[in-house]
């Protein structure tokens, strides 16, 4: 099975609460199930008969999790709760005991499989010398008409005429609901669209594509042809002249971006923008971006992304006045649609201070 | 009592909890109900290692209120089921476990903040909040509880309570109990009440304290009032390195005498600073006792502290000085002990034998403990650390840990040899003037116990109980009351 390499996840996290605090789900439906220490319990069971994927509950439970990283960020062990939990349910799709939301949405992401690719052929590279520069626009942030605007305006700033790559799924959704075959079958043709356009360097908006470029294609053995960086490491190797100041913000780490990829270029990013950072909420232990981490969970479970979003709006100092900058349209848009927050993105920050 | 999910009992009961919290709040998937039959006891955690289903509740009911606990409350007399309340599932005795089916009254869901009171330094809250977000939510104002146990991260305020738990600054600062202002209640039989507003009155018997410790025996602990401190100006550690454990034993009790008010003190017999201070900490202790200890307030009055007490563990009792470093590694890292990895885990078996006593009989307790798991039971390995200190004495966290390959394959022999630990080394603790415990509780664990602790005074607390929850639905089986 799948599990069995997270053997020490599973071992461990059976019985460990070091995290429970951090169960975002858990904590907005008040519940143990949702838990990391519960999860492995009922993983382990599978061995021993106690727990079946055949408790459409039990499955329930493993597609309901936020995914957000915080537990394995925050365990000192660094125990891989996470990628236990992608790979159960890579395991409940093998036993073909996926949800039917689940398989509809696998349909459609693999339906979506396919990029083209517009602009200019060639363009100045951020990194060392001339290469020809692409960017990814993702669905979810090519959704976004702000976002898109202010990547616009930095590439603009940065004097860099990039091809724009749009379409569907590179692989992580489909990575995320357990559909691993499909994933890598994607990563592959997305590897050779790359390799065929003659990119580069590949600027990525969404952490979560980002992750998957970075993460994900190495664990499926894909090999890409083109450097990968995200949007605000571009920005900064770019040297982009800011004329105006942040000012106070409150940043929100990212899923992706803290607990996944351990990347700091938006904190860099926020230096750059002379941003004065206050702390948001009580703590930064916690996420606050609404499942993020687990990619469609607003497509699988929007009531939940909801009771997310009121979570943290619940911890705001003044929800109508403070500037939020999360790391991804994932998360601005959860916020904003039911926290009712003021959010935006790094780059939509950025941009504003050009 | 079990009911049959599949049968119209069921669903009558099942109609008349939603109709108190809600549809949503009321849980009845295996799912769910698997959640809440583990906690962090031994017992359980090992029944589901060996692949036996542990006893589930029939009913996870998440009230939102005081009234709504009420309401369950009334339900559940009306037909006895048995109600056990869960905080964060994280006790080591048992004490939330469902046992005998029933309803598990999950409180997490009463979560609810009210804010630190700036003239009075008191915060008020319901009891399902977690422990590390009432803290998060006075730390932002400015304040802290000071109530910082290993388990912050998943307790309830309301487990610590209904089992008078300890945080690592209890020293200065106090247990659970000398930190409450007052109690909301729901008694068994669903009434509502409030214990006074303040600790210190001569109005009779304190109520309060009645339910702190109570385990949900005697009701449900919805709303408390705790005390709340401004953030010190400093907070300086201090280790050493003494030759033996009763040298340093006596370098510590010393400390406390001097009354000079540290607040928190940790000594590690020479086993465990060997092998598991070195662990955690990374670095090689390999003789000798670690002790460590810590001042905090006002930065002049702590140098000043700080530099008699040197004076005991150096002059005094010939420490060898670790320096503040020595003591910033372990305040770094005291959570650091409870992961897994650095805390002992199934398939090995351990338990921490709890016990409290005063300076003139803690070694002996220490050592009639010791010798008899080591005489009795030689596959198992004993350590100890002495905790939680007191002008008159202090915890022992002694601890034995049997390596897997030596703990019986079937576990029905597996628990009988668990449970004979605990007859042995817990009978030879009360008879060298040891009490259990000092902050674990007693839950299912050591309920048998309780009677040789209270002697004569037994029937008082079981009056109590039987005039409280004349149904006996309350958490049966635990902290030695009746099961049902």
């Amino acid at each position: 099975m799948n599990i069995d390499k997270f053997e020490e996840a599973i071992m461990n996290c059976r019985f460990c609460f070091m995290c429970r605090h951090l169960s975002a789900i858990g904590n907005v439906r008040f519940t143990e199930v949702d838990t990391p220490r519960v999860r492995a319990a009922m993983l382990y069971g599978l061995r021993t008969g106690t727990n079946s994927f055949d408790d459409a509950d039990f499955v329930e439970a493993l597609y309901r999790q936020d995914l957000s990283g915080c537990c394995v960020h925050h365990c000192v062990n660094h125990y891989d709760e996470n990628g236990l939990a992608l790979a159960a349910r890579a395991d409940v799709v093998e036993a073909g005991k996926a949800p039917e939301a689940v398989k509809k949405l696998a349909a459609k992401f693999v339906k979506s499989v396919g990029w083209k690719a517009e602009g200019p052929s060639s363009a100045k590279a951020t990194e060392g010398k001339n290469s020809d520069v692409a960017w990814f626009l993702d669905e979810t942030t090519a959704s976004d008409k702000a976002a898109v605007a202010a990547a616009k305006k930095l590439f603009a700033a940065a004097k860099v005429s990039p091809k724009v790559i749009t379409g569907g799924s590179i692989g992580k959704a489909l990575k995320v609901i357990g559909y691993l075959p499909e994933a890598k079958a994607a990563a592959e043709k997305f590897a050779a669209f790359l390799k065929a356009e003659g990119v580069k360097t590949l600027v990525v908006s969404n952490p979560a594509a980002l992750s998957a470029l970075k993460q994900d294609y190495a664990e499926f053995g894909v090999k890409l042809s083109c450097s990968v960086v995200s949007f605000a490491n571009f920005v900064l190797g770019a040297k982009v002249k800011f004329s105006k100041s942040a000012g106070e913000v409150y940043a929100i780490p990212g899923d992706f971006m803290r607990n996944y990829l351990g990347c700091d270029c938006q904190e860099r990013l926020l230096k750059a923008l002379k941003a004065v950072n206050k702390q948001f909420g009580t703590n930064d232990e916690e996420t606050y971006n609404c499942g993020e981490g687990a990619v469609v969970l607003d497509k699988l479970h929007p009531e939940l992304v909801k009771a997310l979003a009121e979570y943290v709006a619940a911890r705001a100092d003044d929800p109508k006045k403070d500037r939020l900058v999360v790391n991804s349209v994932y998360a601005k848009r959860a916020l904003v649609k039911y926290g009712k927050l003021n959010a935006v993105t790094v780059d939509e920050l950025a941009a504003s201070c050009l | 009592m079990k009911i049959k999910t599949d049968s119209y009992m069921f669903e009558m009961i099942r109609t008349e909890l939603t109709d108190a919290v809600g549809d949503a709040n009321v849980d009845v998937k295996f799912a769910d109900k698997f959640g809440h039959s583990i906690d962090y006891y031994w017992i359980p955690e090992m029944w589901h290692d060996r692949g036996k289903p542990c006893p589930q509740a029939d009913f996870i009911v998440h009230p939102g209120s005081t009234e709504e606990v009420s309401k369950v409350m009334k339900i559940a007399n009306q037909y006895k089921i048995p109600v056990v309340p869960w905080g964060g599932g994280s006790g080591s005795q048992g004490g939330a476990l469902p046992v005998y089916g029933g309803i598990v009254l999950d409180m997490k869901r009463m979560n609810r903040f009210y804010g630190v009171d700036r003239e009075s330094y008191t915060v008020r809250c319901q009891t399902g909040i977690i422990a590390r977000h009432l803290e998060w939510n006075c730390n932002k104002e400015g304040f802290s509880t000071m109530h910082l146990p290993a388990s912050i991260a998943c307790a309830t305020i309301g487990g610590f309570l209904a089992h008078r738990g300890t945080g690592v600054l209890s020293t200065k600062y106090g247990k659970i109990e000398d930190m409450v202002m007052s109690l909301e209640v729901v008694t068994p039989t669903g009434e509502i009440i409030r214990t006074l507003p303040v600790p210190r009155h001569a109005s009779g018997p304190d109520l309060t304290m009645l339910f702190l410790g109570s385990e949900g025996t005697l009701g449900v602990i919805t709303e408390v009032t705790l005390k709340v401190h401004p953030q010190p100006e400093a907070r300086e550690f201090r280790a050493y390195i003494f030759k033996d454990f009763h040298t340093a034993m006596q370098a510590g009790a010393t400390l406390m005498r001097s009354r000079l008010g540290p607040c928190a003190m940790r000594l590690y017999d020479e086993t465990e600073t060997k092998t598991h201070v070195s662990k955690v900490f990374g670095i090689d202790l390999d003789k000798g006792a670690y002790l460590v200890f810590g001042f905090d307030g006002r930065k002049d009055i702590v140098a000043n502290q700080m530099k008699y007490a040197r004076e005991i563990m150096e002059r005094q009792f010939k420490g060898k000085d670790l320096g503040s470093k020595g003591g910033e590694w372990w305040w770094e890292n005291k959570y650091k002990f409870f992961y897994p990895g650095y805390m002992f885990h199934v398939p090995q078996a351990f338990g921490t034998l709890d016990t409290v006593a005063d300076f003139a009989h803690i070694e002996k307790v220490y050592w009639a403990m010791k010798n008899v798991v080591n005489k009795e039971f030689p596959d198992a390995r004993f350590i100890g650390h002495f905790s939680h200190w007191y002008e008159w004495g202090c915890m022992l966290y002694a601890r034995f840990i049997f390596p897997g390959d030596k703990v019986p394959p079937n576990e029905r022999e597996a628990a009988a040899l668990y449970n004979a630990v605990w007859d042995k080394a817990i009978r030879a603790a009360i008879a060298n003037g040891g009490v259990i415990n000092e902050h674990h509780g007693v839950g299912l664990k050591l309920g048998r116990y309780v009677k040789d602790l209270y002697g004569s005074a037994m029937p008082v607390l079981e009056g109590l109980k039987k005039q409280l929850d004349p149904n006996g639905i309350m958490n049966p089986g635990k902290l030695g009351f009746a099961g049902c």
